[in-house]
Order: C-alpha cells, then structure tokens, then sequence
C-alpha cells in the first residue's frame, strides 16, 4: 500500500502491525519477567533458609485433635484426611448458613417495603446497625453469649427433646434404618413428579387463564410421595439426645456445638442485612408499569407477582445473592477466632509442625474451588435468564 | 381520613387489623426492649473497663510523650476538613460542627474527674495532659485556618486540594508510624501502635495506595495484550477468591522471603502490604465496572476527534468511568475498614482484639465482655455509618444514575 506521507512505504514504527507484535512481545517479557523472578526468588529462599515446603507431610499422622466433624476423626489419621475434616466443617457452616440468612434476608428485605412504618423502620434500623459492625465483633459478640448460657445440669429443655446449654445445642436427629435407600428413590420420584406437574399447570395457566394452582399442586404430589414412602419403609429413627448420669454427657441425637452455634448465629445475622438490601432493591426495580400491565391484562395481584414482578426481580437479585454467598463462605474464615474447627484454624493449627506455606496454599485452593462453584452457578444462572434477543 | 397525625398513624400503622396487630405486637416488643437497654446502659454496665483505659482503645501502647504526633496529624486533617467546608459546605460542615465538639470534650476529658490514664507502670515524667488538650483544642483553630485558606481564590481549587490532601496524608502517617529517616520523628514501636488509629491508618492506607495499583490493574484487564491480560485477571480473581485471613497468613510466610535475610518485616507493613493488594483487586473491579459504564459514544467521539488510544483511556474512559465509582469506592472503604479487624491473625492488637485481650487477660474485666463488645461495634458503627452517609450525599451530588 502506498501512502502520500510515506512514499517510500510505511516506516517500520508506523506500522500498525509491528506496533502491536512489538507490544505484545514487551509486554509478556514484562509480566513472564516479573512472576518468574518473584517465584524464583522465593523459591530459592525456602531453599536457601531450609525452610519447610512439600506435600510429603500429608500420609503422616496430623495427631492433632479436632473439637467436631461430620465424619469419623481421630488425631492418628493423615494430614490429608484432616484437612478434608476441617474442609468440611466449613462446607457445613456455609450450606446451613446461606440457607437460613437466605431465609431471613427476605423476611427482613420485605419487611423494610411493608406499608407499616413501624415494620420498614425496625428492618432499616436491623440493616443499618448489622452491617455496619465488623463480623469479628459480632462473632465475638455471640460466642460470648453461648459461653455464658447455664451449665449442662442447669441449662434449657424444651419438651424434653431440646437442649440449650454451654456445652451446645442438642436436638433430635433422625438416624438411617434398613429402608432409607428404598424411600430416598420413592422420594426423588416424587421430585420429579411435583416438578412435571408443576411445568404443566403453569404452561395450562399461563395458556388457557383458567387458575390451575402449579405450586400447591406439585407440593402436594411432592409431599405425597414422601409420606408414604415414610409410612411404607420406616425409612428414619429419630433420637433424641438423652441425658447420660450426672454429668451432662449426652446420647443420640445431634450436637452443635457453642462455637458452631455463634459462628452460624453470627453469619446468618451479618449476612442477612445484606441479602435484605439486594431483595429490597431487585423488588424496587421491577417498574410499576410492568404490574399496572401485568394487572390491565387482567392477572390478580397474586398472578402478576408470580409472573411478571418475581421472575423480573429474581434476575436482579440472583447475581448480588450468589456473591453474597460467596463472601458467607469467606466469613466463615472467621471461625477461627471463637474456636471452630473451620478450614483455616485446623490449618493453622497444623502449620505448628508441618510446613506452612504447603497448607496455607492449600487452603487458598480449597476456598478458590468453592468460589469457582459460585461463579459457575451464577453464570449458568445468568445464561438461563437472559432476555431473548439481548447480548 | 389520612390528614394530621391520627390520619398518619391510621394510614402507616393500622391501615388493616394485621397490620394493627403488627404494630402493637412490635411496639410492645420495642419499648420492652427500649427499657432494658436503658437499664443497662445506665445502671447495669460497668464502663471502667472502657473509661479506665481508653488511651488503649484510641492508640494502642503508643508512647506517652509522642501523643503531640497523633494529634498533629489530626490537625491536618481539621485544616482538610476546614477547606471542605469552605470549598463544598453541606455535608462537611456538619463534619466540622461535630469534630469541633468532639475535640472540644476530648480536650476537656484530661481534666475531668474520670481517670483515664492508667496505662500501665510505664508512666512518663513529662505529663503529657496539658499538651493533649491544647492539640486537641487546636482542631477548632485549624478547621478556622482551612476555612480561611480556601477563601484565596488562588488556593481554592480542586487541584490544589487532591495535592493538599495526598501531602497531608503522607505527613500524617509519617508523624504516626515515625521514620529512621525524618530527624526528630524517631520510629515508634509497631506492637505499640493499635487501637482504632490502627483501624484508621491500615484502612485509610489500604483505599488510597490500592486505587492507583486498582486503575493499573483494569486497564491491564481490559489491555488487548494476552500475556498481560491473564496476569492481571489471574491477581485480581485470586484474591478476590479467599478470605483475607489466608492472605495475611500467606504474606506472613512469603513476604519475608522477598526481602534480604536482614530485613525483619515488621508485622505493620506487612499488614499494610496485605490489605493494599487485596484491595487492589476489589478496586480493579469497580473501576472496570466504571469504565464499562461510560457510554460508547464518548469513546466514538474521541476517536472522531483523532486521540489515540492511550488518550482517549485517560483523558475520556478513564476519568468519567472514576467519577462513576465514588460511591463505590466509599463503599469498598467501609468494608476495608471493618476488615481491619482481621489483623489480629497477625498478632496485631487493634480496636477488637485490644478488647478481647482486655478482657481474657485482666481479671477484673473477664465480666465486662458486653460493655467491652458494645463499646467497640458503637465505636466502629459510628464511623461506617458515617461513611455511608457521606456516600450517599455524593452519589447526590453527582447525579450517579441520573446524567
């Protein structure tokens, strides 16, 4: 090509395409230069200063006790299968703690719209005060709380199943019998059946106008299923805990324990406030017009929240949801100053004899493969709800 | 029917009989609640555990006789503060009304028949009251001087404050933390820097160094070099996927190892290091986001106009895409500020754990729990939520959502 300015062709840095080869190629020695020297650099240190690194550690036994775990744990176990304890305890926390602060969020979130002044109000003063306070105090706050219940002999009973004293929380638990697999089938039979009728009535009402109850219709089926597999099967024993001699050692049931107990609390309490500023804003979002069109097209209140505002709100509230849930997760780090057996306490406890920056990595790459989860739930989300025609 | 307070009342809080249930059912709650909280407050608690020791719980161990360099820096910021006034008014001055009386008591506090100065047997022979409650007076004179220096015209721009501002900042953290290198600011002791100036400092360190790194880290993600680009989106979702708690665990083992063997890293710096990077990638995602949301018109334009790229980025995307993220970034100092308290992971004792320590190590306060826990999240909600105030004027003022 030839130019006017350039007669003798275009100069070498004119080149459009060189520029940018050029930048390229600087620009990875730049950032390949910077990373390599940083991880060389402190590769050789951990050399040089003999300091301990490797993963040989983790067959031996962690000898180290763990307060509670989901499955079977005794200290002469590996590292590995510790880590794995430790790792879900964590999980534990987080799944009940994004189930129940989901729960609360809504109610406090839909509570601050409540056309009673007194109602929006306490929810604001709730939000306000909540998040505004770091979690660490609050955790501290709760496990205070916990530590100065009554002891095993004097703490609380409720109608003789539930027991609320320093030692944890003790309550029924239902244990597997002979049939359990058999109902568990019965009851994912049920789950697809509630779903069918589910998709069916809504497509019937959505087409036809006639009221064909979807939720209470597949709930019912749902239930269903469930209870008669239950009486069929005698799938579940429930037992519940029962006081042992004088010193308050408990047998059956479950047990949460004090630290769990705060750590849930306060987790549940800090990130409800947020998820009730995300369920307030995506309600709020939702145009007016789209229930006045919703209403002029002749759908009752109850229709027009159902399919118009709610599917429209869920797209703006999902998103910051799935990213609170994710910093629940995080929070959950917290534990290890009330004395939870969480990831990063069982970890740091183990850093005492084994090579602490191995299980710190570690642990980073545990809690990146839970975010990893989050996000890809959050984008398969987002690919399910997209406007048609939009992006 | 809705005219006067009983229409009020009957429109907003008996408008049905649930919700008249509601009401009562809550009103009986609150006012239930109001008086115990009163009783506790005023009869039950037993605040010698904060009044006894509140040079603790402001400043740490810091030495007594360097109390004039704390409050120095406080001056600084009241002639900021000063100029604020001056310059914007509204919300600032509300600011400069309660730092005024606030500073005003602290300076009268010394004096009062509270004893707030036992701190342990390391008693200085200077005593160092007076000079505390003049410093501490003197805010109301340097709020007055900044007033005064922004009616210059030729002082009064905002150029002129971001660098006031940045000076001041720096001068300000130099007189706290001290340097081997300033003659006359010997270094103090970083285990004896804490309390909520630890909070301030490491939070107020944490935003500002992290918003430069934060601009350079966005403009490496959204570059077109590949190389650069993953590096930069690696940093930013690493961090951004585990606690801070691993990360200050994490530094403590490798930072060391990036320094010569003869450099000890103090617990403050790497604290300081830590908190800089992990914001450093929050911010990189709100500036992006800002960028994002700059329409494409104005980059359309400017390459109508003939600016290059590297132009249009900072002359065009890049100043609209910050203005678009004030509020966001006041936002991200809130958090930062609460996340301070994970320092204690690293041995160091700010606001919480100078309150736990209080607690769990004297013998005479291991009841005094409730007190101490609701003194500091009083303390820590005070500021946030002041903040967020502050944010939501701003995002007012600038029209955010609405240009």
């Amino acid at each position: 090509m030839q130019s006017i300015l350039y007669p003798g062709g275009i100069p070498l840095w004119r080149n459009v395409v060189f520029i940018q080869w050029a930048a390229q190629i600087v620009s990875a020695i730049f950032v390949i230069t910077i990373v390599s020297s940083f991880l060389f650099n402190v590769a050789y240190e951990i050399q040089d200063r003999e300091i301990p690194f490797g993963f040989s550690f983790l067959d031996d036994a962690a000898q180290i006790p763990i307060g509670e775990s989901l499955i079977h744990y005794d200290p002469s176990q590996s590292y590995l299968y510790g880590f794995g304890v430790a790792a879900l305890n964590t999980i534990k926390a987080s799944i009940l703690g994004v189930i129940l602060a989901t729960l609360l969020g809504i109610i406090i979130g839909v509570s601050r719209l409540s056309s009673n002044w007194l109602l929006s109000k306490l929810a604001l003063t709730y939000i306000e005060t909540i998040r505004n306070i770091p979690l660490l105090i609050q955790l501290l706050f709760w496990f205070l709380i916990v530590l100065e219940l009554p002891n095993v002999r004097e703490g609380y009973i409720f109608f003789d199943t539930f027991y609320l004293n320093n030692s944890g929380f003790y309550l029924p638990w239902p244990t597997p019998l002979g049939g359990f697999w058999m109902w568990a089938i019965v009851s994912a039979l049920g789950l697809v059946a509630g779903i069918t009728a589910y998709k069916f009535l809504q497509r019937r009402e959505v087409e036809t106008g006639k009221p064909s109850y979807p939720i209470v219709a597949s709930t019912v089926i749902f239930l269903a299923f469930v209870l008669i597999g239950l009486a069929v099967f005698t799938p579940l024993d429930l037992v519940v805990p029962e006081p042992q001699g004088r010193f308050g050692r408990f047998q059956g049931g479950a047990r949460l324990t004090g630290s769990f107990f705060a750590l849930l609390i306060g987790l549940v309490v800090y990130t409800s406030s947020f998820i009730a500023e995300i369920v307030r804003a995506g309600i709020q979002a939702v145009q007016r017009g789209q229930t006045e069109a919703a209403r002029s097209l002749g759908l009752n209140t109850n229709a027009s929240l159902r399919h118009v505002v709610f599917p429209q709100a869920m797209r703006v509230i999902i998103p910051p949801m799935i990213s609170q849930y994710l910093n629940l997760t995080k929070n959950s780090s917290l534990a290890a100053a009330i004395g939870y057996p969480d990831l990063v306490s069982v970890a740091t406890t183990m850093t005492q004899i084994a090579p602490a920056i191995t299980l710190i990595g570690m642990v980073m790459a545990t809690y990146l493969a839970m975010s990893l989860t989050y996000s890809v739930i959050g984008n398969v989300y987002n690919r399910m709800t997209r406007y048609a025609g939009v992006g | 029917m809705t005219v006067g307070v009983p229409g009020w009342i009957r429109a907003n809080l008996f408008s049905s009989p649930i919700d008249g249930v509601i009401t009562i059912v809550l009103g009986a709650i609150l006012a239930l609640a109001a008086v115990q909280a009163v009783n506790w407050v005023f009869i039950t608690a037993d605040w010698t555990v904060i009044t006894s020791r509140l040079p603790l719980y402001v400043i740490g161990r810091y030495p007594q006789e360097l109390y004039w360099r704390p409050l120095t820096a406080l001056l600084l910021i009241s002639v900021l503060i000063g100029m604020t006034w001056r310059m914007w008014g509204g919300i600032a001055r509300n600011f400069a009304i309660i730092l005024i009386a606030i500073t005003m008591l602290a300076a009268i506090l010394p004096y009062s028949p509270i004893e707030l100065s036992q701190i342990g047997p390391d008693e200085s022979p200077s005593d160092p009251k007076t000079v505390v409650s003049i410093l501490f007076a003197l805010n109301a004179v340097a709020i007055a001087i900044g007033y005064w220096l922004a009616t210059l015209p030729s002082i009064a721009r905002p150029r002129n404050f971001i660098i006031a501002a940045i000076a001041f900042f720096i001068i300000s953290a130099l007189l706290v933390i001290g340097s081997s290198y300033v003659p006359g600011l010997e270094p103090v002791p970083t285990q004896d820097l804490g309390g909520l100036t630890l909070n301030l400092l490491l939070a107020a360190v944490g935003i500002v160094c992290s918003i430069p790194i934060g601009i350079l880290l966005a403009l490496g993600r959204r570059s077109q070099l590949p190389v650069l680009k993953v590096a930069c989106v690696g940093f930013i979702e690493i961090v951004r996927g585990v606690p801070l708690i691993t990360l200050l665990f994490m530094s403590r083992h490798i930072l060391p190892l990036t320094f010569p063997e003869s450099i000890s890293i103090d617990e403050l710096y790497l604290a300081m290091i830590t908190i800089t990077l992990f914001s450093s990638a929050y911010m990189a995602e709100n500036v992006r986001g800002g960028m994002a949301a700059v329409a494409t018109g104005q980059t359309e334009a400017a390459n109508a106009l003939g600016l290059r790229a590297w132009q249009t980025t900072t002359l065009i995307t890049l100043p609209q895409g910050l203005r678009n993220i004030i509020p966001a970034i006041v936002g991200q100092a809130i958090g930062l500020f609460k996340d301070t308290s994970l320092v204690f992971i690293i041995g160091m004792l700010d606001l919480v754990e100078m309150g736990r320590v209080t607690i769990q190590g004297n013998l005479e306060f291991v009841d005094d729990g409730h007190e101490v826990y609701i003194f500091i999240a009083a303390v820590f909600w005070v500021f946030t939520f002041s903040m967020s105030y502050v944010s939501r004027k701003i995002e007012t003022a600038l029209g955010v959502g609405r240009r």
